[in-house]
């Protein structure tokens, strides 16, 4: 019996290791329900942050274009005039952002924002002999452009290089149109422009349509060829905190009135599974909480009236009624802790078998579990707080028990 | 501690440990089955009187010891333990006082079966206290060597025989030096050696600390060798007497475990 220890906590220790069988279950069934809390919610972490990692790492988190343009009538309509009149949207031409290297000093100076990275994007054909395809032509200025799309990561062969003549293109458009490294090929552009460049990269975004379509070459080369000498279509931006991407976009907007586009808006229909698919684990593991707390209220209800004449003497001995709720109440807590440990151990195990299980075709981890030492400690503290929770109805009891009945009965 | 305790002759003159005035007690009250237990029951303890209480079966002997154990409260009249009334006293107030002036000895194995002996005894002080100290465990471990248990003071009371558990347990009851140790058929569950040896310690350790004994017993016997003879019958008195002094006076002259 260890000084240091109330008399409390002796108790709940001894009565738990008293009841062997009992304690050994209740806290194996406490271990299980907080491995799979615990093993659920790291799956969960680590698949949308690889979903978020694979959408993020081939786009920008904001763009910034410049606003649509209106057709503004001239006719001014006066009070109690009345005008009929059909407005078409005019199309919208490729131009500049106005002023964009006044905006681009802006958007490094904020320190929401990382990485600022100006584009030219049009569309363009590439043509093979008889060959051709429509393209997305992006011209980019290299070395601020890695800085939003890790591009270098992307690149299956070849290197990823920016001179005047180079061009990078997809897995898709090489095989489609039968080109290897090193090939020439010509891009021309509705707006008149027409460039034979060199292949000098292929790279492979993990999705089709993007392999397909996507050619990137230096920016000044994408400005010759779209007839936008001096200009960008668009500013590319990192911001620092991702999620947090729609709101630096709205202020953005607000100040600068260009159009300002997060990631979060333009993939909104992924937002919403992911949604849906964090509520299902959460109700998933809401419940699998609630039955922990059921099964550690049964075992104290069930230790308490085992207990009652122990109940019965100690209160004659002078125990007070908080000594006795306290005794039972600290069982909860030692049995959702001791369960959350085991339990924190058990999930590791679990994802590591899933690592070893889960594999890409290539014997990579289909994708990286973060098993952090934050969710353990959570993991821990809800438990803990939960077997309190749980305990608090049979320890109530334990307290209120009457001494004369508990002795006698 | 309870070993310094000079051994003295019972003094009659002292207050009384227990004082109960006119105490009656009903149950279901108010309900068409309200039934009185106790009717008016007077009762007076002295400090170190050894008395026997005892009746048939239903006479109401267990309300009245656990109304005088403040485990139950009077319906009416007046409880006085050491002089105090303890009709003001709150639940947290009487469950302290209990600690400190009242031990029990129960029937039967009523030890706690997840501690050993040693921590058995300490109990009612670390209860009082909140932790476990090295001074209560030493209180603990004079205790046991009076009840002659000093080799088993580790051993968790399940490994141990009813008569040494009661022993254990009268080692317990003295633990905070109580005026009063109620005992309800400690004796009940014992074979006859067993019932000498625990009936001797108890009348020992009466005499030896000045504590007063109030024993529950069918034992006529057990009862006939204590100072004092309470007869309870349908929750009244009718006999109180002292036992005549040839059969009450048996207090070893040699006793059975010696007394540092």
């Amino acid at each position: 019996m260890n000084n240091l220890l109330p008399f409390e906590w002796i108790a709940a220790i001894r009565f738990l290791r008293e009841g062997r069988l009992q304690s050994l279950f209740i806290i194996s069934g406490v271990s299980i329900g907080v491995a799979v809390i615990v093993f659920m919610s790291a799956l969960l972490t680590g698949l949308q942050a690889n979903l978020f990692k694979r959408v993020l790492s081939s786009q920008p988190h904001i763009t910034l274009e410049r606003p649509k343009q209106v057709a503004t009538p001239q006719r001014k309509v006066t009070p109690g005039q009345a005008v009929l009149s059909a407005v078409q949207k005019p199309a919208q031409r490729l131009s500049s952002v106005d002023q964009w290297q006044k905006i681009r000093d802006e958007m490094r100076n904020r320190t929401d924002i990382l990485a600022v990275s100006p584009t030219v994007a049009g569309p363009a054909f590439v043509v093979r002999g008889d060959a051709s395809q429509a393209i997305s032509l992006t011209g980019i200025d290299a070395e601020q452009y890695i800085k939003i799309v890790p591009l270098p990561e992307k690149i299956v062969t070849g290197t990823f290089r920016m001179n005047n003549t180079d061009m990078l293109v997809g897995v898709q458009l090489a095989d489609d149109l039968g080109v290897q490294l090193g090939d020439k090929l010509r891009v021309a552009t509705a707006a008149g422009g027409n460039l034979t460049l060199t292949i000098v990269g292929i790279f492979d975004f993990g999705n089709r349509g993007a392999n397909q379509r996507t050619v990137y070459v230096a920016l000044s080369t994408a400005q010759n060829l779209l007839n936008l000498i001096g200009g960008v279509s668009s500013i590319d931006l990192t911001a620092v905190e991702p999620f947090q991407a729609e709101v630096v976009a709205q202020s953005i907007k607000a100040s600068t009135g260009l159009n300002a586009v997060s990631w979060i808006a333009s993939n909104n229909q992924l937002f919403v599974a992911l949604n849906a698919q964090t509520l299902s684990s959460q109700v998933i593991r809401l419940f699998v909480a609630l039955s922990v707390a059921a099964g550690i209220a049964s075992v104290l209800v069930v230790s308490v009236v085992q207990k009652r004449k122990e109940i019965g003497i100690l209160r004659a001995m002078g125990g007070s009624r908080g000594q006795i709720l306290r005794v039972f109440l600290i069982q909860g807590a030692i049995v959702g802790l001791l369960g959350s440990l085991l339990g924190s151990m058990l999930a590791t195990a679990m994802v590591s078998i899933w690592e070893t299980v889960a594999k890409n075709p290539d014997g990579t981890p289909m994708f990286v579990i973060d098993v952090n030492v934050s969710l353990y400690l959570w993991a821990a503290l809800v438990a803990t707080i939960t077997g309190l929770a749980a305990a608090a109805t049979p320890a109530v009891r334990a307290a209120r028990l009457d001494p004369v009945a508990a002795i006698r009965g | 501690m309870a070993s310094d305790v000079v051994a003295t002759p019972v003094d009659h003159v002292a207050a009384p440990v227990l004082r109960l005035e006119g105490v009656t007690k009903s149950f279901d009250i108010g309900k068409p089955n309200e039934t009185e237990v106790l009717h008016g029951v007077d009762l007076v303890l002295k400090k170190g009187e050894f008395a026997a209480l005892i009746g048939p079966s239903g006479s109401g002997k267990s309300t009245l010891l656990n109304i005088i154990g403040l485990l139950d409260r009077p319906t009416s009249g007046r409880l006085f333990i050491d002089g105090q009334d303890t009709a003001s006293l709150d639940d947290a107030a009487l469950t302290k006082l209990r600690g400190r002036t009242i031990g029990f000895i129960f029937q039967a194995h009523y030890l706690l079966s997840a501690f050993t002996a040693l921590e058995n005894v300490m109990m009612p002080i670390m209860l009082e206290r909140g932790h476990p100290d090295e001074a209560m465990r030493e209180t603990a471990k004079a205790l046991l060597e009076k009840v002659g248990l000093t080799q088993w003071q580790n051993s968790l009371s399940s490994t141990m025989s009813g008569g040494q558990q009661q022993r254990v347990a009268i080692a317990r009851a003295l633990a905070l030096q109580p005026s009063l140790i109620l005992a309800d058929e400690p004796t009940g569950n014992l074979d006859t050696q067993s019932t000498q040896s625990v009936f001797e310690l108890m009348r020992q350790v009466s005499v030896t600390s000045g504590t007063s004994f109030l024993l529950v017993t069918h034992n006529l016997s057990l009862a006939k060798r204590c100072d004092r003879i309470i007869e309870l019958l349908d929750g009244t008195v009718v006999t109180d007497q002292a036992t005549p002094p040839a059969a009450g006076a048996h207090v070893p002259q040699t006793p059975a475990v010696v007394n540092e």
